[in-house]
């Protein structure tokens, strides 16, 4: 079953507080329009650490992406819904 | 726990490798490497893949890196602005591995992590820059996760820089340090960011122990 967008931001977000809980607020509190770099502070290690976060709970495979690939939350949900499809 | 390399003596793919490194074997006797081993544990050899790291204060670091640990392969982690220019091609077929420092990708992550688990040992320089002055600037994480993915340690090396050309190479090699048994193959930000920390402050002890 596919999930909606909601579902996938929940997630991304339960990712985010287990490898950040010192921002839980910010990232509980985030959006589709949440910035990566300037909102949560993410750097290019954790960038790639949360790309490897996300492909072992959605269970899909990134193609060659690089730490600029994404600037929002909302263009990582648009990269794994189509992953999903 | 990964696996040993195999390919110790001879290999095909490590033919451009080994051949740079026996045609500059006489480097060697020019150098005279002194090592100094912090401890006892700090001289057992490195068996199987690991990330060797050192400062970075001249472009003959690598070298002196190879020196510093003879008795293995050590691939690099070089900059795209290196990789670009002629010797590029020397070190690509040495199979080097290029990076872009301002977007690293995950193709190359992954192909670091690959290698390291085959058993390979990749040198780095994680302050991701030549200090012009001597001095060793912060370090980039990078080579935590790294280590984390891939389950293998993280060996610091220290080289002193040299005042003249003629002076004599010492190298001080430190304890190996492995991020998953301090923080488990799942660490937070802020476990990363404590263990690339205390790497250099590993780096920046060593070279208390020359003299």
């Amino acid at each position: 079953m596919l999930m909606t967008r909601q579902e996938i931001l929940d997630k991304l977000k339960e990712i985010l507080v287990a490898a950040d809980s010192g921002n839980k607020a910010i990232t509980e509190s985030c959006s589709e329009q949440s910035r990566l770099k300037e909102d949560f502070g993410l750097n290019s290690v954790n960038i790639l650490y949360m790309v490897i976060a996300i492909e072992e709970a959605f269970g899909i495979y990134f193609d060659d992406v690089g730490v600029n690939s994404f600037s929002t939350v909302g263009e990582v949900i648009d990269y794994i819904e189509g992953k999903l499809r | 726990m990964s696996k040993p390399n195999k390919a110790r003596v001879f290999s095909l793919k490590n033919t451009a490798h080994d051949f740079v490194w026996l045609t500059g074997a006489p480097v060697v006797f020019w150098q005279r490497p002194k090592i100094i081993y912090t401890s006892e544990k700090a001289k057992e050899k490195i068996r199987g893949g690991a990330l060797l790291i050192a400062n970075h204060t001249g472009i003959y670091d690598p070298v002196y890196m190879m020196l510093g640990v003879p008795y293995r392969r050590q691939f690099f982690i070089i900059s795209e602005e290196v990789m670009d220019k002629p010797v590029g091609a020397l070190f690509k077929a040495c199979r080097c591995i290029r990076i872009d420092r301002n977007n690293p990708n995950l193709a190359t992550f992954r192909e670091i992590i690959a290698r390291l688990k085959s058993g390979e040992v990749i040198s780095m320089f994680p302050e991701g820059h030549i200090s012009h002055d001597d001095s060793t600037s912060q370090f980039k994480s990078g080579m935590v996760l790294m280590a984390v993915r891939s389950g293998v340690p993280i060996v610091p090396m220290y080289i002193k820089p040299k005042t003249k050309p003629t002076e004599r190479l010492t190298i001080v090699l430190g304890e190996r340090v492995s991020v998953t048994e301090l923080y488990g193959e799942h660490p937070t930000f802020a476990q990363i960011d404590a263990a690339t920390k205390l790497l250099y402050e590993r780096e920046t002890e060593l070279s208390g122990f020359i003299n």
